[in-house]
């Protein structure tokens, strides 16, 4: 299994660390000729303006956009989820994939990023959110909220994406560390709707 | 459950900047450049380090009506410096509601003894190294992130260069020590024993490490990606050059593409005038800043 990692910059090098604790491959993706045959894509955190600008040299996300409408399953977190959304407030709509409306920083600055309580799926948890954003509105009935703190959602899956706004690469809990297994491998949790 | 500004919190914002590149701005419009051009974040200066060099008398804290135009035109992080020990300067710039603290040399220093107890602060703090005990010192003091303290002001990356290769071959002595001799690397390196034995666990710094300090082309920034930093920070190489904006977007996408000589090649035509540079051996021993700091 090989999973290919945007790598423009930010927490890239964390979801390679999960990846080999999984025993898989990955590919960091900086340039569309890096982009081969991958069995999962992830979209990490970072900064979604330098991202774009980065971008701008190869176009690499419009290959990427391609790769996820062929439904190669696709996790994001925190800026990466900032890319896929439908519509963004406070920032630009890059490839739209997922049907949320996100608003960026909404949390306020790095004084206001927390460690929170996150039930994911069917598991609770302490994850970290840094200048996190939040999935402000949900535009599509397909999509289902897999990741809540207190009543707020942080986390959707609608096909074969799954968008997050906190970052579990940093914890690589068993729980999520399964999950991310069983996501690769199977697609499972996307391919079923 | 909710709990802000945690060890991993702080240490999260580093992360999330790696491979990335922070620019030194001194107003609202340099910030918007850099924002567009691609910076993770921006350094808010009241003077960049070549005129704090070129003007000299005692360098402070950047006034709050600067820190505050900057904050308010980018989405991006901001970043302020306050001078080492000088912890009152770090309280205004918390209070301020700073994404990160620079407790930095490039300032005049307010306490030769000690640096500033980082833990205490809701915002996360980054500081400046020569080696390894300089970093675990800081990081021991609470440091979120460290960076090379390279000779700021001078368009000269060789002082940078020797910090990195330090770091790196102190740190490989530590990961490669047998157990009984961490005791003695603790001491000759002046390094807390804790942050050793961390380091020891991690084969790594336990924190994020950018290179800083004479930086000013896409080739500087490279060569420190290549010696195993994890991001730039650009201080005067972008806005003392001919064309800043240019400059600051070919800096960026060498340091996302850091080993890939096409990619620099590309981004290196074409980019106008670099900022004037100074030999590091013209300095006299009180001009240079990385003496700065205990």
């Amino acid at each position: 299994m090989k999973v290919g990692i945007l790598s423009f910059q930010g927490s890239f090098l964390d979801h390679s660390k999960s990846i080999h604790e999984l025993g898989y491959e990955s590919l960091l993706i900086k340039q569309s000729k890096d982009l081969t045959s991958v069995d999962a894509l992830i979209l990490p955190g970072g900064e979604s303006t330098a991202m774009k600008k980065i971008n701008q040299f190869s176009n690499l996300l419009t290959d990427i956009d391609q790769f996820i409408k062929d439904g190669i399953p696709t996790l994001t977190t925190c800026a990466g989820t900032i890319l896929l959304a439908k519509e963004v407030i406070g920032g630009e709509v890059t490839i739209p994939n997922i049907d949320i409306e996100v608003t960026r920083n909404a949390y306020g600055r790095q004084t206001e990023s927390f460690e929170g309580s996150v039930k994911f799926f069917e598991n609770e948890d302490i994850y970290c959110f840094i200048r996190a954003p939040k999935i402000s509105k949900i535009l599509s009935d397909t999509v289902n909220v897999i990741a809540q703190h207190d009543d707020e959602i942080v986390g959707v899956a609608q096909k074969n994406v799954v968008s997050l706004t906190f970052h579990p690469e940093l914890n690589n809990d068993e729980y999520y560390l399964n999950w991310l297994n069983d996501f690769i491998k199977e697609g499972k949790n996307v391919r079923s709707f | 459950m909710k709990i802000e500004s945690t060890k991993k919190v702080k240490k999260g914002l580093a992360e999330m900047l790696k491979g990335g590149v922070i620019m030194d701005v001194v107003n609202a419009e340099q910030a918007k450049i850099a924002e567009k051009a691609g910076a993770v974040a921006v350094m808010a200066l009241e003077r960049i380090p070549a005129d704090i060099r070129a003007d000299g008398g005692v360098a402070r804290m950047s006034s709050v009506g600067v820190i505050q135009e900057v904050m308010d035109s980018v989405s991006i992080p901001v970043m302020a410096k306050a001078r080492i020990g000088h912890f009152v300067e770090a309280q205004i710039l918390d209070s301020l509601g700073i994404d990160f603290i620079d407790e930095s040399e490039v300032l005049t220093p307010a306490d030769e003894v000690n640096h500033i107890n980082k833990q205490s602060f809701k915002a996360p703090f980054v500081c400046g190294a020569t080696g390894l005990g300089e970093a675990t010192r800081r990081i021991a003091e609470g440091a979120s992130m460290i960076r090379t303290k390279g000779e700021a002001g001078t368009g000269n990356v060789v002082e940078a260069v020797r910090h990195m290769r330090t770091i790196t071959n102190e740190l490989n002595e530590v990961i490669a020590c047998d157990e009984n001799e961490i005791v003695a690397l603790s001491k000759k390196f002046r390094a807390p024993l804790n942050v050793l034995e961390e380091i020891k666990e991690q084969n790594k710094l336990p924190v994020v490490n950018f290179a800083a300090g004479g930086i000013a082309t896409p080739a500087d920034a490279a060569l420190m990606m290549q010696l195993g930093c994890d991001g730039v920070f650009v201080g005067s190489g972008i806005f003392k050059s001919g064309d800043p904006a240019e400059r600051a977007e070919a800096i960026v996408i060498a340091t996302t593409n850091y080993n890939d000589p096409k990619v620099l090649s590309e981004v290196s035509k074409d980019l106008g005038e670099p900022m004037v540079g100074i030999n590091i051996d013209t300095l006299s021993e009180e001009e240079k800043l990385a003496k700065r700091g205990w």
